[in-house]
């Protein structure tokens, strides 16, 4: 898993944003034990106190769940695993409209904007979807 | 119980002030950024809580002991320049601290001289600079210590090594030892970091998490630091 | 601790001595040669051959005594006070430790210095014919004493030679601990350290001088002068040969713990490495 951090955002958070991506994708795929956090640091390259925070906080919100000796999981709930990929997608398209507010688009050319775009990549792509 | 603390401290090379009332502490299980320009006073700060200078006034304590033979023990110190001795080999380097610190862990200086291709029947002084520096840095860090000092430890080295070393730095993380690391390279450590102390002429101008900074301030320890220190 | 910084002295210092007292009894050898054959060929290429060979005898025997001290001296320099200080001052060993395991060592190198020379100059006089005849002349002069004097000057006289050998050791080891205190004291300047160590060296070489003649000056009206005096009247000759041989090493000693009083004091408190 490759791992990318920007300036703005407090890096436990970018943490816990990249973790979730890892669980929706399938890079943590659900019941699947969890590297440790040491490892996870260094692989990260973060320090592992941050990734530590980051679980506490994916384990409140029951994300991953552990168990004292056997170490960290992923939750089995595929309800909560979809629930998650929704909020991020919510994320990304809040950003994106934020930015196209900025633009000074108005939210129907916005939409066609998108619908023009999707079905330039429709015709191309030869219509192979998801 | 903090693992190094300083109270109003100190010190004055004759007229020359180099740190002025200066108290922070740093806890157990921390990996802290001592940041700020050159000649701000962090080596003084360092070379003071290795005990190579004595306070002009104020205190310093390592595990609540000043600064002597009985913390050299529990502290691994890396200085800014290559000090390790040039006639000895890697081998020879090792045995000299396996026989002055119970907590050098020789198998892991082993590897990682192994894992950065360093012979070890060469003579360090047969080395380049770089590896020099490599070789002090293992020897440094293969220690089981309660506090590291680092002084500016990926200064001189590719970013290659760099990011070996910061691994290295996150991969030896024990919750009951402290990381002090002295450098400019912010952008570099600060993922790597808890904290950071800004320090500026002598002066300690912030203390404050990483993630703190970034959430109050919505920018980077690195973006913060060249506000700070705009020339 | 102690023991293992020893450990380590003599490994970095012998690396430099043990090839140099292997130059030197190599050059013995050469010489024995030399004396026992080459000066008195007609060959004038033996005979300029034996003469070099003499030569580097002389320059070796002086090379080695000379570079003992400078080894010593420069090791404290660099070990402790360059570069290498920053992994040395910061072992978990007292400064005590670091200062008596340079001392000891140096000790023994120069003990051993002075065996190398004279197994040397053994070597170079060995089986050579007008050694031989000096050697039996000794002899003889040696058992003409015995036969003639008592034990009594047997014994004293190996006593003073004895003595004298602790002074010259003492001395040399006084000398070390004034060229070390120079050093940690002209080290504790933020530049020109060596030239303030040169400097420091005079000095204390002044002020030991001076004080060293003014205590003269004082005993000579003192009390002590008198008792002295009164004590000569009562003890032999010998006696006060002795007397004046420990009150000599007494005096290096004592001036060898002010020296390294010094050293430690500036090294624990005055400490300023690059």
């Amino acid at each position: 898993m490759k791992w990318y951090f920007s300036d703005s955002a407090p890096i436990y958070a970018q943490l816990i944003r990249q973790i979730k991506v890892g669980i929706v994708t399938g890079a943590f795929p659900p019941g699947e034990r969890l590297p440790s956090v040491r490892d996870l640091a260094t692989e990260a390259g973060v320090n592992p106190n941050t990734m530590q925070r980051a679980f506490a906080e994916l384990e409140r919100d029951g994300l991953v769940y552990s168990q004292r000796t056997a170490g960290r999981f992923v939750t089995e709930d595929r309800a909560m695993i979809e629930q998650t990929k929704k909020g991020l997608a919510e994320c990304h398209i809040k950003q994106f409209l934020e930015s196209m507010d900025q633009l000074g688009f108005q939210r129907d050319e916005v939409i066609s904007l998108l619908w023009q775009e999707t079905g330039k990549e429709g015709i191309t792509d030869g219509g192979s979807g998801m | 119980m903090a693992v190094l603390e300083c109270k109003n401290l100190t010190k004055q090379y004759g007229h020359v002030t180099a740190l002025e009332d200066v108290s922070f502490s740093i806890e157990p299980g921390r990996i802290v950024g001592l940041l700020g320009p050159n000649g701000s006073g962090k080596t003084t700060l360092i070379k003071l809580a290795n005990g190579l200078l004595t306070p002009t006034s104020g205190e310093l304590t390592i595990c609540n002991a000043a600064p002597g033979k009985e913390t050299h023990a529990i502290v691994s110190y890396l200085p800014e320049r290559t000090s390790i001795p040039l006639w000895m080999t890697a081998t020879q380097l090792l045995d000299f601290y396996q026989d002055f610190y119970k907590d050098f862990r020789r198998d892991a200086a082993e590897e990682m001289l192994a894992h950065l291709n360093i012979p070890a029947k060469q003579r360090i002084k047969q080395m380049s600079k770089g590896t020099r520096e490599k070789v002090q840095l293992i020897v440094t860090m293969s220690r089981a210590a309660q506090l590291y000092l680092l002084d500016e430890p990926i200064g001189g080295v590719d970013p290659a090594t760099r990011d070996y070393i910061l691994s290295t730095i996150i991969g030896n993380y024990n919750p009951e030892a402290a990381v002090v690391i002295s450098t400019h390279l912010i952008s570099d450590v600060e993922k790597v970091l808890d904290e950071v102390i800004f320090i500026n002429q002598g002066h300690v101008v912030l203390q404050s998490s990483v993630d703190e900074i970034r959430e109050e301030k919505g920018m980077s320890v690195d973006a913060l630091f060249r506000e700070v220190f705009k020339c | 601790m102690l023991r293992k910084l020893m450990k380590h002295e003599f490994r970095a210092t012998g690396r430099i001595m043990l090839p140099l007292f292997l130059i030197l009894l190599v050059t013995s050898v050469g010489a024995n040669f030399s004396t026992r054959g080459l000066l008195e060929t007609d060959n004038k290429f033996l005979d300029v051959l034996g003469v070099l060979l003499v030569m580097a005898f002389a320059i070796a025997i002086v090379g080695v005594c000379v570079m003992s001290m400078v080894v010593m001296v420069q090791r404290f320099y660099k070990n402790l006070l360059q570069d290498e200080g920053y992994v040395m001052m910061t072992l978990p060993v007292s400064v005590h430790q670091h200062i008596w395991s340079k001392l000891i060592v140096s000790a023994v190198w120069f003990a051993l210095t002075l065996v190398v020379v004279c197994l040397a100059c053994f070597i170079m006089a060995f089986d050579v014919g007008f050694v031989h005849q000096i050697a039996a002349g000794f002899r003889e002069l040696f058992q003409e004493i015995c036969r003639n004097l008592s034990a009594y000057y047997a014994i004293n006289g190996t006593a003073v030679i004895v003595e004298f050998l602790v002074m010259c050791f003492v001395g040399c080891c006084a000398m070390c601990l004034q060229f070390y205190a120079a050093l940690a004291i002209g080290h504790s300047r933020p530049n020109h350290k060596m030239a303030w160590s040169v400097l420091s060296f005079f000095a204390i070489q002044f002020i030991m001088q001076f004080l060293g003649g003014m205590g003269i000056v004082l005993l000579d009206e003192s009390w002590f002068h008198h008792l002295l005096l009164g004590w000569t009247d009562n003890i032999s000759g010998m006696a006060s040969v002795h007397l004046g041989m420990v009150a000599m090493i007494l005096g290096e000693v004592v001036v060898g713990a002010i020296f390294y009083v010094l050293t430690t004091w500036f090294l624990k408190k005055r400490l300023n490495l690059e």
